[in-house]
């Protein structure tokens, strides 16, 4: 490898900001990613809106009961770049099912990873789980 | 330095397999310009002019360098796994003295949920380039750069030459002026704030910081970029890292505000007042 590609190599190697590459908030401080969940719901409403996303989803359980959950993803822009289009790729009235992880507050919010569609289709809605909290190790070294 | 580590590094290193040939000079001029050639301007100046993504070290279009997982995770391919754990691996650790250090270290075990991001304020420099979720166009005359962020909708504009200006107070993204040396174009940033974050998690300074970023288009779809934070309040010595900026041809800018729905700052509180645990 001659040197010029090997410094190049080197740079990239050399990366970087493992909570500054990635999103607007911590989804680390609001969600656990230790608690994973899946659901299917009725969409009941959209917020196509900055710095996030929010759909909401209409839940029953195996009694029929129905709960309302809040999932909470990417900027907008992020999702245009994802393959989303407002009103078009998600609307109210639609039966999804999506992955993602349940916030700290053990409130009916998610945060959310991944959309399936009624027809197979799935887009990621979210960034992985912990985004923003800093990755695994600090910036500095720990005492 | 701070060393980080892409994961999958099979990806970096196919990406680095194939990295292009050295940079060409403006002696080249009278040859026929090869494909991967660094663009020039009249005066054989590398031309920066482009919009390109930091964050992300893959050629090609935004959706072909993000696709799999992508950066953050927004990638288009389906079949990519949900959940991963965090892509990158810390190897090195940012030059801190040990008070500095001790709030760094709160922050990351506070998980971010202090990231001056979260109130919509502007990130700062170089924190702001290196937002892989967003591109940045850099507009390049003879007399200044422009670099415009969509992250934030913030701008920075660099004259070239010239001596820094004293007629503004601190700000978050600093005086920024500029100049050439060979085919490198050197930013000098002074007059910062003290309230931002230098990169990632908790990495604070003072408002004694100088930023010097260095900026070198090696090839027709990549920059070097090379960014020394000197600031003698919070570091035991300069700090530099390397990374780069990536051409994302036929990616456009678009608006972002955001303050329009920032409720997750009432989240946040809503955490703090009922004592939910969330500290690592």
């Amino acid at each position: 490898m001659s040197r010029p590609v090997f410094g190049v190599c080197l740079a990239v190697l050399m990366w970087l900001f493992a909570s500054s590459a990635r999103a607007h908030h911590s989804f680390g401080a609001e969600f656990d990613a230790n608690k994973p969940i899946t659901l299917t719901g009725v969409v009941t409403k959209v917020e196509w809106t900055n710095p996030h996303s929010h759909f909401s989803l209409d839940v029953k359980d195996e009694k029929g009961r129905s709960a309302t959950w809040v999932l909470t993803g990417y900027t907008v822009n992020a999702l245009y770049r994802t393959g989303w289009k407002k009103d078009v790729t998600m609307k109210v009235g639609d039966t999804v099912t999506i992955f993602g992880w349940r916030a700290r507050d053990g409130s009916n919010s998610a945060h959310a990873r991944e959309v399936t569609f009624a027809d197979g289709k799935k887009l990621f809605y979210g960034p992985p789980s912990g985004t923003g909290e800093g990755g695994p190790t600090p910036a500095v070294k720990v005492p | 330095m701070r060393r980080l580590l892409l994961v999958p590094a099979l990806a970096t290193t196919t990406w680095c397999l194939a990295c292009g040939s050295p940079p060409s000079t403006a002696n080249d001029q009278s040859k026929p310009a090869a494909a991967n050639a660094v663009p020039r301007t009249a005066d054989g100046t590398p031309d920066l002019t482009g919009v390109w993504q930091g964050g992300n070290g893959r050629r090609g279009t935004w959706e072909e360098a993000n696709s799999g997982l992508g950066v953050g995770g927004t990638g288009l391919d389906p079949s990519a796994p949900a959940n991963p754990s965090s892509q990158q691996v810390i190897t090195d650790a940012a030059p801190y003295k040990p008070e500095h250090a001790a709030r760094v270290l709160d922050s990351f075990n506070k998980r971010g949920i202090d990231d001056p991001a979260g109130l919509c304020l502007p990130l700062g420099v170089p924190r702001l380039a290196l937002v892989g979720l967003f591109p940045i166009q850099i507009v390049q005359t003879p007399t200044q750069v422009v670099i415009l962020h969509e992250y934030m909708s913030i701008f920075r504009v660099i004259p070239l030459n010239a001596e820094h200006r004293t007629d503004v107070g601190p700000t978050y993204m600093g005086d920024s002026v500029g100049h050439w040396e060979g085919d490198t174009l050197v930013v000098d940033v002074v007059g910062f704030n003290d309230k931002g974050w230098l990169t990632g998690t908790g990495t604070v300074h003072s408002d004694a910081l100088h930023v010097t970023e260095r900026y070198t288009r090696v090839d027709k779809d990549q920059i070097d970029y090379v960014i020394t934070m000197d600031d003698p309040n919070v570091f035991t010595e300069p700090w530099t890292v390397k990374t780069t900026l990536m051409l994302r041809e036929g990616t456009r800018l678009q608006e972002y505000v955001c303050a329009e729905n920032n409720v997750e700052m009432e989240h946040y509180a809503k955490i703090l007042k009922d004592g939910v645990a969330y500290k690592r």
